[in-house]
């Protein structure tokens, strides 16, 4: 059996089949896993009861993987996961729900805003890799906006005006949004990293804008002006015609290039449990020098 | 020549022709603009070249005038205009273009995210007329959003959910959004947050809208990050393509709207050039639910 792929959006995602991810992948399987990423920028692979050591090594395929910190403010006594996992479920380490006005789970909130998975590093990530072990029944779809498209609808003139333009990320900036309080420890981990705003693919060579609600402001710009002109941008790259919508099934495995696309997660009951677990391919450029 | 008004968007805002608001208006013409406004919760009226006198004579037929601070960091002394005429430009008092990182215009840059005027004050706003005595070509649109259309999409569950939620208001909220936090003590305490209903029902016609605006920073009881992850989500639902009309401004165009109805933002333009938009606002006569003690 073949690995074939079957567009699931006009303009990005598919859905592999002919393949098990359970098991090691032959070099041109991997390959065409690869394509049709540079291609449709998320894959949705059905059926793919992963064990964590299994979504590790097919992760694997694809590069060296982040070693992440949790959620960012997690302390080690608190990690549910082995580092090299992003524990994206509403879950404490014995597998219970967090409480409503737990630190933790606040934090998380943060993923219902538009990002891009660790654009706030200044090597960010290329694929993030995430399994649905446990799904909610009502809500907590994972969206994505393809930032390909929303670049090429904009206009010659705002093109030009942003072709150069370098912004600064951090996990700050996202929280501070939801009006979520950092320490001065915290806040010390999360200094601002550089980015491009337009960025090329370096397979396809395609440019997208690279938004995240990590984006503080735009070197140069006063701070206010940047972030009016952030969100308009935002909410031009993520109209519905540039959105695909994936409503979780039990065991679905999604794979996204950061460089290609945002995504965000949907309200849902967190009283029940939601189980996702993330991997994530490191990147191996910056997009731009970073401040000395 | 009587009063009559076309409808813009199939859900919302009104044309009206057929009046001259320099002019006293009969007790006929005020009702009939009144129920154009329960109506249609925008009117755009074209080609009325008001003084600051006339666009306070014209406002007057619907209540008093809001007149007091507490709605911008201007200081007395910095203000262009007085107290009851809102300066929606972006000058200063010389008439020259605020420079781009003036502390006034950061400020202002506020109104480019979606809000309702004054809700940040316990007595919000009724009405708020908008007079545009100079306009840009090339952007600087004003978009209204139609809060009863919203509320009436929302399915029922969320209807439920948010019947009596309370939510904080303040400019504070608004201007952090932005990064825009540098505020003296003093400014501090005269933005300190208000409560509105998430809720609210028209005095007049009866029908619900959803009371949403930038100033809104947290739902009384929620924690803060998931009060305003969910107030994100709803302010992205009622402001889809189908709820909003844009309006591009004519030189003399006067558009009224019903802070107890829509939201508004305005658009980005070049802000080089002189946009001199002069806003007067009816004061409400009611709060929405008491405010904490």
């Amino acid at each position: 059996m073949t690995v074939s792929i079957k567009p699931l959006h006009p303009l990005f995602v598919g859905e592999v089949s002919g393949t098990h991810i359970t098991q090691p992948l032959d070099r041109d399987v991997v390959a065409t896993i690869e394509a049709g990423m540079d291609r449709y920028a998320i894959l949705v692979f059905r059926d793919q009861r992963v064990t964590d050591e299994q979504q590790l090594a097919f992760s694997r395929n694809f590069g060296e993987l982040e070693v992440t910190r949790g959620t960012g403010i997690s302390k080690p006594g608190e990690l549910r996961l082995d580092p090299a996992f992003a524990d994206v479920s509403n879950l404490d380490t014995n597998n219970l729900p967090l409480a409503r006005d737990n630190r933790r789970r606040l934090y998380s909130l943060g993923n219902r805003l538009w990002h891009s998975d660790s654009s706030f590093k200044a090597v960010p990530a290329t694929y993030s890799l995430l399994s649905g072990r446990i799904v909610a029944d009502k809500g907590g779809e994972t969206e994505f906006a393809d930032m390909r498209a929303a670049y090429d609808a904009l206009d010659a003139a705002t093109r030009a005006s942003i072709e150069d333009l370098v912004c600064e990320h951090s996990l700050q900036y996202s929280r501070e949004q939801l009006g979520f309080d950092l320490t001065p420890e915290e806040r010390a981990t999360m200094r601002p990293v550089r980015q491009r705003l337009v960025r090329a693919h370096p397979v396809t060579a395609r440019k997208s804008l690279y938004l995240a609600s990590h984006i503080g402001t735009i070197i140069g710009w006063p701070m206010p002006e940047a972030r009016a002109f952030i969100r308009d941008l935002t909410e031009h790259a993520t109209q519905p015609q540039f959105v695909y919508t994936h409503a979780w099934r039990p065991w679905d495995l999604v794979m996204w290039d950061n460089r290609q696309v945002m995504h965000r997660v949907r309200r849902y009951d967190e009283s029940k449990p939601r189980d996702m677990r993330r991997t994530t391919v490191a990147g191996t450029t910056v997009t731009v020098a970073q401040a000395a | 020549m009587a009063i009559s008004i076309s409808q813009i968007t199939p859900v919302f805002a009104g044309e009206v022709s057929g009046v001259d608001i320099t002019q006293p208006l009969s007790r006929e013409d005020v009702a009939a603009i009144e129920a154009g406004m329960d109506r249609h919760a925008v009117l755009v009226f074209h080609d009325q070249h008001l003084t600051d006198d006339t666009q306070r004579a014209f406002t007057r037929n619907f209540g008093s005038l809001e007149s007091s601070p507490g709605g911008h960091i201007a200081t007395a002394a910095e203000r262009r205009l007085p107290l009851d005429m809102q300066d929606a430009s972006n000058l200063d008092k010389e008439q020259k273009p605020l420079a781009r990182d003036d502390r006034r215009r950061m400020f202002n840059l506020g109104n480019r995210l979606w809000h309702s005027d004054s809700s940040y004050r316990a007595m919000p706003a009724k009405y708020s007329l908008l007079s545009g005595r100079v306009v840009v070509d090339r952007g600087g649109h004003t978009e209204f959003a139609d809060m009863r259309a919203a509320y009436d999409a929302l399915d029922d569950a969320t209807k439920t959910e948010i019947d009596d939620l309370v939510c904080e208001h303040s400019l504070m909220f608004s201007r952090g959004t932005l990064g825009f936090t540098e505020l003296s003590e003093a400014e501090r305490a005269m933005f300190r947050p208000v409560r509105q209903r998430l809720v609210r029902t028209h005095p007049v016609t009866g029908r619900k809208s959803l009371f949403l605006s930038a100033h809104c920073g947290g739902i009384v009881g929620w924690p803060v990050p998931e009060a305003r992850a969910f107030l994100r989500d709803l302010a992205e639902h009622a402001t889809q393509p189908q709820f909003v009309y844009s309006h591009k401004w004519r030189q003399w165009d006067l558009v009224i709207w019903d802070n107890r109805q829509t939201m508004h933002r305005v658009t980005r333009f070049d802000e080089t050039q002189i946009r001199d938009m002069r806003r007067t606002t009816v004061t409400g006569d009611a709060m929405t639910v008491a405010q904490a003690a």
